[in-house]
C-alpha cells in the first residue's frame, strides 16, 4: 500500500491491521517516535494524521488511506527548529527525554488549532501524553513560550 | 546469620574498592610512554581514561555514568568545561566501555554521579589543562605563568600570541604529568553555579536521541518474548502451529524466561504471540498473595524485630510509663514497580567467540560480564554501547533483560533485539518491596516525644533468591552489594547488612528523644525486589515524617515548630526547613478544605523539606501546590537540580498516590498505564523549588527530592480532613476511610460528617 509521510509517498508491504507505529519505525526506519504502552494510553507514539493528534500505537496502517501522516522527523529542518522545540529547549524540558517527541507532537497539533490556549486547555489535551520523569511544569511553560516565539516569528516576517 | 552478615560485609568492601578513580594522578613512566604513544598514532591529547583533547581543539569526554534524563551528560560537559577552559559545546561526551580498571564498577545509582565526579572529573580536566599549557610555554619559550587560557585558547599576555589548545595536543602528550594540578576555587568558577541548558536537549526534541529501542543494525532479528502468568512457571507445551505461519517468523523456542518468538520484524513477533497457544508449568511464585503477606506482617509485628541496629534507652519502659499518651499506628506500603517511559529491552550480537551489546543500561561492567557468561566468550571481546535510558529509576540497574537477550541471541548469527510490552515491564519487574511499619510512640503531659519504636517488616534486598541465579549463579548479591556499597556505604558499620535499605531513613530518624529503637525482621519471599528511586527512603520517609506528624497533633503542637525544636542536633534539616516554611508561609489561611502538610528528610546527603497543599474536591484529592527547599551543598547547575526535585516530586506523588503492584495467587494483578496510574498534568501540582546553597561539596539531586513528597501530602490531607493516610496508594485508602466515616456518620445520625465537610 501507498502512504502519505512527511511529505513524500511511501510503499509499504504489511497487512492493514499492523499499527501505523510498527510501519513507521520499522518499515521506514523513522525512530523519533517512540512505543510506551501499544494502547494508547501513554502518548510516547504521538504523531500526526492531517495535522491532528493521533496515538500511532493504536491504529491499523490500512485506516490511514489517503490522509497524510507526520513525524517528528517531519516538523523541523536541520538548522531551524519548530518553535515548540526551540521552547521546550529553552525550558530544559527533557530528562530522559523518552516521551518529549509525543509531547511536542501533542503540542504542536494543539497550537495549530488552539494559537493561544489557556492552561486549562493545555492540561486537557496534554493529560493525554504521560512523563514518569514529571516534566509537566516544564511543558507547561514551554508551550506558553512556543507561543511568544511563534508570535516573534510572525512578527519578523 | 552473623558468618553470612560477614562474609557479605566483606564483599561490600572489596567491591567498594574496587571503583576507584585512576587518572594520571600519580605520574608513572609507564603512563607516560602511554600518552605519548597515542599522541603519535592518532594525533589526540589523552592525558588519562576521561579526556581526550583534538587537534581540532574539541575535547572529547568518556563518562563512567549513563544518562537516564538525570542529567549526568551536561554535568560532566560542565565539569570538564570549566576546569580545561573550554566552551561547553566544544565537549563531547559519550558512555565509557566498560572497564573496571579505568573506571571502577560503573555504576549509575545512588545519587552518586555528582559527589563521584565533582573532583575526580575535575582533576582529569585539570591534569590536561596543565599539560596544554606546559606544551603551549615550550612552545612559544616563554614562562608558564606568563599565559592564560580561556573558551579552548591559549593566550599569551603580552606578546599578543594566541592558538587554540588543539595546536598543542600532540605536544602536551610529551610534558610531564602534573602530581596535583590545581583545581579552580568556587569563586573562580565561571561555568558551575550557574544554569546551562541540557547538552542532550537538542537531540531529544529532535527524536535524533538513540535510545535503546532505537537501535537499528544491519540483517537485524526482532524478538518477542511470552511470559508465563506467573513468574518463573515453566512453558510445559507449546503449539505453534499457527504463529508459525505469521510471514517472517525465524524461530519459536521455549526458554529460561518464557517462549520467544524471533522473527525478522518486531511487529511480526507481536502478530504471532497472538496465535501461540502455551500450556504453563507452576511458577515459582504460585501461590503467593500480596495481601496475605500484610496480615502475616502484621500478625508477626508485635514480636521483637530480628534486628534493632538502633536502640537508645529503653522505649520498652517509655510506653509503659503511666504518665504518657501511646499512639500506636501501622503504615503501609505495597510493592511498586518503576515502569520507566520506555519498556525493558535490549539488542546482542554473539558472533564467534565476541558479543556486542546495544544497551540502555545503568551497569556497564556487570552487563560485559553476564553476557560474556551467557555466550560463552570471554569478557574482553564483550563490546557494551550504552544508548540514552528511557528512564531509569533503578529498574536498569538489574540485567534480567540483558541476560534474556543474551539467551535468545546466542541462538543466531544475527543480532537479535527484544523488546518487552508494557504489560511485561509492569508484571516481570523487579519491584520495590513491601512495607509493613508498626510504629509506636509515646508523648508526656507536656506533649514532648519520650519514645520512638518502629518496627520494620519488608524483603531484603541482597538477601534475595532470584530466578536468574540458577543460570548465573552468584551475580544478584554480587551487584547488589556493589549497588549498596556505593548508595549506603555509612551503614555497613552496623554489621546487619539486610537491613540497610530497609532501614535506612528509618534508624537515622533525626527527632530528638530519649527513647528510640528502630527494628527489622526481614520478609523471605520470592518476589523479585530492586532499589526504586530513593530505595528505603521512599516508604521510611513516609513513614517517619507521617508519624512524627501524629505525634505533633497528638501533642496540640504546630507540626512544623514541633519539628524544628527536636532538630537542633541536625543543623541541615533544621535550615531547610524552616526555609520551606518561610518560602510557602506556613500557617497561612487556607480555603475550606484545604491544608498545609510539612516534612523534610535527609537522603543521599542532601537536605530536602517540602510543604504541599492539598484539599478535597468532589470527594477527590487535590494537589494544589509543592513549595521545595533542597540543601544538596554547592548547586552545580541550578536549573538542573529544580528539574531532578521537581522529578522526584512527581515520581514520588504518583506512587503516593496511585501506584501498587499486588500479587494474587502468584500473579501480578496491574498490566498497562490504565491500572498502574501516574500523575497527568491536569493533576501535577504547581511546583516552587528554593535552592539553599550552602558551602558543602556537591551531593546528589536524583533522588532526595522524592522522600517528603508523600508524607507532606498525607500530613496535608491530615488537616484538610482529619483523615490520616497510613497506607499507600492514597486514593483507595482516602476512599475507604471516607465511607467508613460515612458509615460511623449514619451510625450516630448526625450531619457532621467528614464528607459534608470536605465535600463541598
Amino acid at each position: 500500500m501507498k502512504l502519505k509521510i512527511n511529505g513524500e509517498v511511501k510503499e509499504v508491504e504489511v497487512p492493514d491491521d499492523v499499527p501505523l507505529l510498527w510501519v513507521i519505525r520499522e518499515e521506514l526506519g523513522l525512530v523519533g517516535t517512540k512505543f510506551g504502552c501499544g494502547k494508547a494510553l501513554c502518548g510516547a507514539c504521538t504523531v500526526h494524521v492531517d495535522g491532528k493528534a493521533v496515538r500511532s500505537c493504536s491504529v491499523g496502517v490500512g485506516d490511514i488511506g489517503e490522509r497524510e501522516v507526520t513525524t517528528v522527523e517531519g516538523i523541523f529542518e536541520e538548522g531551524s527548529l519548530h518553535p515548540v522545540q526551540q521552547a521546550w529547549i529553552e525550558e530544559n524540558v527533557p530528562q530522559c527525554g523518552y516521551c518529549q517527541i509525543g509531547q511536542i507532537m501533542s503540542a504542536v497539533a494543539m497550537l495549530a488549532k488552539t494559537p493561544n490556549p489557556t492552561d486549562e486547555q493545555i492540561d486537557a489535551v496534554m493529560s493525554a501524553n504521560l512523563c514518569r520523569c514529571g516534566t509537566y511544569p516544564r511543558i507547561k511553560r514551554a508551550i506558553k513560550r512556543a507561543v511568544e516565539l511563534s508570535a516573534e516569528q510572525k512578527g519578523g516576517k | 546469620m552473623k558468618r553470612r552478615d560477614f562474609l557479605r560485609v566483606s564483599a561490600l568492601a572489596s567491591g567498594a574498592l574496587a571503583v576507584g578513580i585512576n587518572f594520571a594522578g600519580c605520574a608513572s613512566a609507564r603512563q607516560r610512554r602511554e600518552i605519548a604513544r597515542v599522541a603519535q598514532e592518532s594525533g589526540v591529547f589523552r592525558p588519562n581514561a576521561f579526556v581526550t583533547v583534538r587537534p581540532d581543539s574539541k575535547v572529547e569526554i568518556l563518562m563512567p555514568k549513563s544518562e537516564m534524563g538525570q542529567g549526568v551528560t551536561t554535568l560532566f560537559a560542565t565539569l570538564v568545561a570549566e576546569e580545561l577552559e573550554v566552551k561547553v559545546e566544544d565537549v563531547e561526551v559519550t558512555v565509557a566501555p566498560p572497564s573496571q580498571e579505568e573506571y571502577g564498577l560503573m555504576i549509575t545509582g545512588g545519587s552518586t554521579s555528582t559527589p563521584d565526579s565533582f573532583f575526580s572529573i575535575r582533576t582529569a580536566a585539570a591534569t590536561a589543562r596543565e599539560m596544554l599549557l606546559g606544551a603551549a610555554a615550550a612552545s612559544w619559550s616563554v614562562s608558564r605563568s606568563e599565559l592564560t587560557v580561556a573558551d579552548g585558547v591559549i593566550s599569551h599576555k603580552s606578546n599578543g600570541k594566541s592558538e587554540p589548545i588543539g595546536t598543542f595536543a600532540a605536544d602536551a602528550a610529551t610534558q610531564d604529568i602534573p602530581k596535583d594540578p590545581k583545581l579552580k576555587k568556587r569563586e573562580e568558577f565561571k561555568i558551575l553555579g550557574q544554569r546551562v541548558t541540557r547538552v542532550d536537549a537538542y537531540a531529544k526534541v529532535t527524536g535524533t536521541a538513540t535510545f535503546g529501542m532505537d537501535v537499528q543494525l544491519p540483517n537485524m532479528l526482532n524478538a518477542y518474548v511470552v511470559r508465563p502468568p506467573v513468574l518463573g512457571a515453566p512453558a510445559k507445551k507449546i503449539d505453534d502451529a499457527e504463529a508459525k505461519k505469521v510471514p517472517g517468523i525465524v524461530k519459536i523456542f521455549a526458554f529460561e524466561r518464557g517462549v520467544a518468538i524471533v522473527a525478522e520484524k518486531y511487529w511480526q513477533a507481536k502478530m504471532a504471540a497472538a496465535k501461540l497457544e502455551v500450556t504453563w508449568g507452576k511458577g515459582v511464585l504460585e501461590g503467593f498473595d500480596s495481601e496475605q503477606l500484610r496480615q502475616l506482617s502484621a500478625a508477626y509485628s508485635d514480636k521483637k524485630p530480628a534486628t534493632a541496629p538502633r536502640n537508645d534507652g529503653n522505649v520498652k519502659r517509655a510506653l509503659e510509663r503511666d504518665d504518657v499518651t501511646v499512639l500506636d499506628v501501622v503504615y503501609d506500603a505495597p510493592y511498586l514497580s518503576h515502569s520507566p517511559m520506555s519498556p525493558m529491552n535490549c539488542t546482542i550480537q554473539v558472533k564467534g567467540d565476541s558479543a556486542e551489546v546495544w544497551a540502555p543500561t545503568q551497569m556497564q561492567v556487570f552487563t560485559a560480564q553476564v553476557v560474556a557468561k551467557v555466550a560463552d566468550v570471554p569478557q574482553e571481546n564483550v563490546t557494551v554501547n550504552t544508548t540514552f535510558l528511557g528512564g531509569g529509576f533503578g529498574r536498569r540497574g538489574i540485567f534480567d533483560f540483558i541476560i534474556e537477550t543474551a539467551l535468545i541471541a546466542r541462538e543466531f548469527d544475527r543480532p537479535v533485539k527484544v523488546i518487552w510490552s508494557r504489560e511485561d515491564d509492569t508484571k516481570f519487574c523487579y519491584y520495590r518491596p513491601q512495607s509493613y511499619n508498626r510504629m509506636r510512640g509515646a508523648i508526656d503531659a507536656e506533649g514532648n516525644p519520650v519514645a520512638w519504636s518502629h518496627h520494620n517488616l519488608s524483603q531484603s534486598l541482597i538477601a534475595q533468591k532470584d530466578l536468574l541465579s540458577e543460570i548465573l549463579p552468584g551475580w544478584i548479591p554480587q551487584a547488589m552489594n556493589s549497588m549498596l556499597s556505593r548508595a549506603s556505604i555509612g551503614l555497613f558499620r552496623s554489621g546487619t547488612v539486610p537491613a540497610v535499605t530497609a532501614l535506612e531513613g528509618a534508624r537515622d530518624m533525626p527527632y530528638k528523644m530519649d527513647n528510640v529503637r528502630v527494628g527489622y525482621t526481614p520478609v523471605v519471599a520470592d518476589v523479585p525486589v530492586l532499589f526504586w528511586r530513593s530505595v528505603g527512603h521512599s516508604f521510611n520517609g513516609f513513614v517517619v515524617e507521617s508519624f512524627i506528624d501524629e505525634m505533633a497533633h497528638a501533642a496540640k503542637k504546630d507540626p512544623f515548630e514541633y519539628r524544628r525544636k527536636l532538630l537542633d542536633e541536625h543543623p541541615r534539616q533544621k535550615a531547610v526547613l524552616e526555609l520551606v516554611a518561610e518560602k510557602a508561609n506556613w500557617g497561612k489561611k487556607m480555603p475550606a478544605g484545604f491544608g498545609q502538610g510539612i516534612a523534610q528528610h535527609h537522603s543521599f546527603g542532601s537536605h530536602c523539606a517540602q510543604v504541599i497543599e492539598a484539599g478535597v474536591v468532589d470527594g477527590k484529592i487535590v494537589i494544589e501546590k509543592v513549595t521545595a527547599v533542597i540543601d544538596c551543598g554547592f548547586a552545580l547547575n541550578p536549573d538542573m537540580v529544580k528539574a531532578q526535585i521537581e522529578s522526584g516530586i512527581i515520581y514520588g506523588l504518583s506512587a503516593a498516590m496511585f501506584q501498587e503492584i499486588t500479587f494474587v495467587n502468584g500473579a501480578v494483578q496491574q498490566a498497562n498505564f490504565d491500572t498502574y496510574k501516574s500523575i497527568r498534568m491536569f493533576q501535577s501540582p504547581e511546583i516552587e523549588v528554593h535552592i539553599l546553597n550552602t558551602d558543602n561539596d556537591p551531593t546528589g539531586v536524583g533522588e532526595p527530592g522524592l522522600p517528603p513528597a508523600a508524607p507532606a501530602l498525607a500530613n496535608a490531607i491530615f488537616a484538610a480532613t482529619g483523615l490520616r493516610m497510613r497506607r499507600m496508594p492514597f486514593k483507595p485508602e482516602f476512599e475507604r476511610l471516607m465511607a467508613e466515616s460515612r458509615t460511623r456518620g449514619e451510625k450516630k445520625q448526625t450531619t457532621a460528617s467528614i464528607t459534608e465537610e470536605v465535600g463541598q
